[in-house]
């Protein structure tokens, strides 16, 4: 289990980075598919990783998995309209930039999932 | 402790030993650990792939110029419906397994949605509606344009999901995003599986229901409201908001105890459903708990920044699970008010005091608001009329399964109080207006994942060890008939709603050929455009898609008024033609009289011609007529 969650956390992460650059320039489809992916799935992925749903491994967790799916793409949604939409309302509408806002929030997330654990262990010591 | 276990500390220990027997918390024994052979699983992945690769073959072999009245399935070959059957019977096969493999239903749902809702890129390889269309042209202003203008129209007042378009356009320099709109249907539903999963589980008594729950809302899905468009964007969200407040937030809002009105209200919701949902929910840290409460609230945000109608529609939702006991969160409805109509005073100002009348002026109008925007659409051509009975046949259908399953729920003392209760909510809007009288569609698409979790209730057992085969017989025949159903429904009006490539060059030739800023005219509301220089042209109909009792036949003086000062192109195209003929909007035949008529009319030129329909300008006074 927390191996599959690292490699979430590192595909997370290689979008959330690829996506900066390719918010500038890159091949059409490239950036269509990474920072779609982004839009999708990116910032909730992040969020959901860095919250814990119930003990590791147990039934619960694993019950747990279409909401934490759920809420993954809806936060996701969510942080892409609102970022989108204060933008316009802003007058400061630059979809590079709203994109790069995106992958921010995204690594700022893993960053404090990534912290997580240590805190953890300083508290068990 | 939450308030729901407070509520009848009487019944705590029976129901959790209830639970334990019901909800698949058996200690491991050699049977409900499963040994389902791997080469059963394998076989029904099997079907599910045939049945994949049988729809989408038998959907390449229709020939769209054969679409009539009765939309696609008068021309799907037997084959389709030989994929359809094999994913369906696969389905129920699976869920019959002694042990649920959520891997093998994912796919076959999957599947099945393919099958379902794959109709749009497949047979036609074009966006559905053309909504569809006008909604890639907002995008596309926005996104080019970085500015709102309300006085377009109301769009720009719910900005959310098209700017959200606009910044994936802007961001990726993809300037089309027909792919993702002829795709959306599928994606959609594809996207909609995990919030649903989430909900029904925790509103059945065990997984197994759960699934079927969804089974049913796919094959049940006919309204067609999964296109790319704000109000399938906010349906997900709504769908993950409700099912994040039952997983973590479920209980009583208020000490049960407290007032006489809240220990009336406990002891009756007990009396009606004494159930305790025991599965599916989550515990998060304390931390965790207030992110999420932060989480829903975004939600709510985002829902009323995109759509009119979401929002609202969540009020009575949330209203419904708070006083049930299924919503700790007591402030959460009342933001849900707030937001939407803070943002209708604030943010949309322009569409309120322009549209103040309109909105209001059918509140209270429960007859008009239902059976009278029902009644206008039961009307068109012989093959229409049939369509739009095949939907309401379904719809009751589906709620009269509903209603037997809150019985059937009431006696088993099964969970069904909060579906009822959440199924029913959307119904208090009615009184409010009618949506341009789409009121009554809208809210049977937001009822129906809580009427699903009912409508599996007089189906299947509450033995959480596999169906018998008479229920899993019963419960394929219903998906068949649902199905069925629903491919006559959601594809009726095919004919009208779908487009294609030579409607598309025709407008492609219409914006190349007349100057920005000129007037361009469609004969009926249903053109395949505006989905670029959609600020930059004065868009105008002659007549709206809409049924129309006695409708008076086209005259050219109509487009030759429009076109009085300054000249016009107008548009007339094949989709117009059906859906003339299919609404019932002009007389039998009358769009090809008036286009052969109009045609030698002095100051009208044929601009263009294919396919797909034809191209006239008309002069005004300023350039010679």
């Amino acid at each position: 289990m927390a191996t599959e969650r690292s490699y979430v956390s590192y595909a997370t992460a290689a979008v959330a980075l690829a996506a900066i650059p390719l918010s500038f320039v890159g091949p059409e489809g490239l950036r269509l598919a990474v920072i779609g992916l982004l839009m999708l799935a990116g910032p909730g992925t992040a969020l959901v990783l860095l919250l814990h749903f119930g003990p590791t491994r147990s039934a619960t967790t694993a019950g747990a998995l279409p909401l934490i799916i759920a809420i993954a793409i809806a936060f996701s949604l969510t942080m892409s309209t609102l970022v989108a939409t204060a933008m316009i309302y802003a007058q400061l509408w630059s979809p590079p930039a709203g994109v790069c806002v995106l992958s921010i929030l995204t690594l700022a997330f893993l960053g404090l999932e990534f912290k997580r654990p240590q805190r953890a262990l300083v508290r068990a010591k | 402790m939450t308030h729901e276990t407070a509520t009848s500390p009487v019944h705590t220990a029976h129901r959790h030993e209830a639970h334990a027997h019901v909800g698949g918390a058996k200690p491991p024994t050699h049977r409900n650990l499963g040994l389902t052979p791997s080469w059963h699983i394998g076989a029904l992945a099997a079907t599910a792939a045939a049945a994949l690769a049988l729809g989408v073959w038998s959907m390449t072999q229709v020939d769209p110029l054969r679409i009539g009245g009765a939309g696609l399935i008068g021309v799907l070959p037997p084959a389709y419906f030989v994929a359809l059957g094999l994913s369906l019977a696969g389905f129920v096969a699976s869920l019959s397994l002694r042990r649920l493999v959520p891997a093998l239903l994912t796919w076959q749902l999957l599947v099945t949605v393919v099958v379902l809702a794959g109709a749009d890129p497949i047979i036609h390889g074009l966006p559905r509606l053309e909504a569809s269309f006008r909604h890639l042209g907002i995008a596309d202003t926005m996104g080019q344009s970085g500015q709102l203008d309300p006085s377009l129209d109301a769009y720009f007042d719910w900005p959310g999901f098209f700017s959200l378009l606009g910044m994936l356009s802007g961001a990726t320099g993809a300037k089309d995003l027909f792919g993702i709109a002829t795709w959306a249907p599928v994606g959609i539903n594809f996207l909609l599986l995990a919030p649903l999963l989430a909900l029904t589980r925790r509103l059945t008594a065990n997984p197994r229901q759960a699934w079927a729950a969804v089974w049913i809302f796919y094959v049940a899905s006919w309204i067609g409201q999964d296109y790319l468009s704000p109000q399938a964007h906010s349906f997900v969200l709504l769908l993950t908001l409700v099912a994040c407040l039952l997983s973590v937030f479920a209980g009583w809002a208020w000490p049960t105890e407290g007032t006489g009105f809240s220990r009336w209200l406990a002891r009756s919701v007990s009396k009606l459903d004494s159930s305790v949902p025991g599965y599916g929910a989550v515990e998060p840290r304390r931390t965790d708990t207030a992110v999420l409460v932060v989480v829903c609230g975004l939600f709510l945000l985002a829902m009323t920044a995109s759509h009119q109608l979401s929002p609202f529609a969540a009020i009575p939702i949330l209203a419904a699970l708070l006083l049930t006991g299924h919503l700790r969160l007591r402030f959460l409805p009342v933001l849900a008010v707030v937001l939407p109509v803070g943002w209708l005073i604030f943010a949309a100002s322009t569409f309120l005091s322009g549209h103040f009348g309109q909105l209001l002026g059918s509140f209270g109008d429960i007859g008009a608001n239902s059976l009278g925007a029902l009644s206008t659409r039961v009307s068109g051509s012989d093959a229409h009329v049939l369509v739009v009975y095949t939907r309401i046949a379904e719809v009751a259908l589906v709620w009269i399964l509903a209603v037997a399953g809150a019985i059937v729920g009431y006696r088993r003392k099964a969970p069904w109080l909060a579906a009822a209760a959440a199924a029913l909510a959307p119904l208090v809007l009615i009184p409010l207006q009618p949506y341009g009288g789409e009121l009554l569609l809208r809210l049977y698409l937001f009822s129906l994942p809580f009427a699903v979790c009912l409508a599996v209730l007089p189906l299947m057992s509450e033995n959480t060890a596999g169906l018998s085969l008479r229920r899993a017989l019963a419960l394929l025949l219903m998906g068949a008939v649902l199905a069925t159903a629903t491919v006559v429904s959601r594809y009726g009006n095919d004919g009208m709603e779908s487009f294609n490539d030579d409607e598309i060059a025709l407008v492609n030739r219409l914006y190349s050929t007349a100057p920005t800023g000129a007037v361009l005219i469609e004969a009926v509301r249903n053109t395949p455009w505006r989905y670029q220089h959609y600020a930059d042209y004065d868009y105008r109909a002659l007549v709206a898609a809409e049924p129309i009792p006695n409708a008076a036949p086209l005259s050219c003086d109509a487009a030759n008024q429009i076109a009085h000062k300054a000249g016009a192109y107008l548009i007339v195209t094949e989709s117009q033609r059906e859906a003339a003929e299919l609404r019932g909007s002009t007389p039998t035949g009358d769009l090809q009289r008036f286009t052969a008529t109009c045609a030698t009319s002095p100051g009208w030129t044929k601009v263009y011609e294919n396919a797909g329909g034809v191209i006239f300008h008309i002069e005004g006074v300023t350039n010679g007529n």
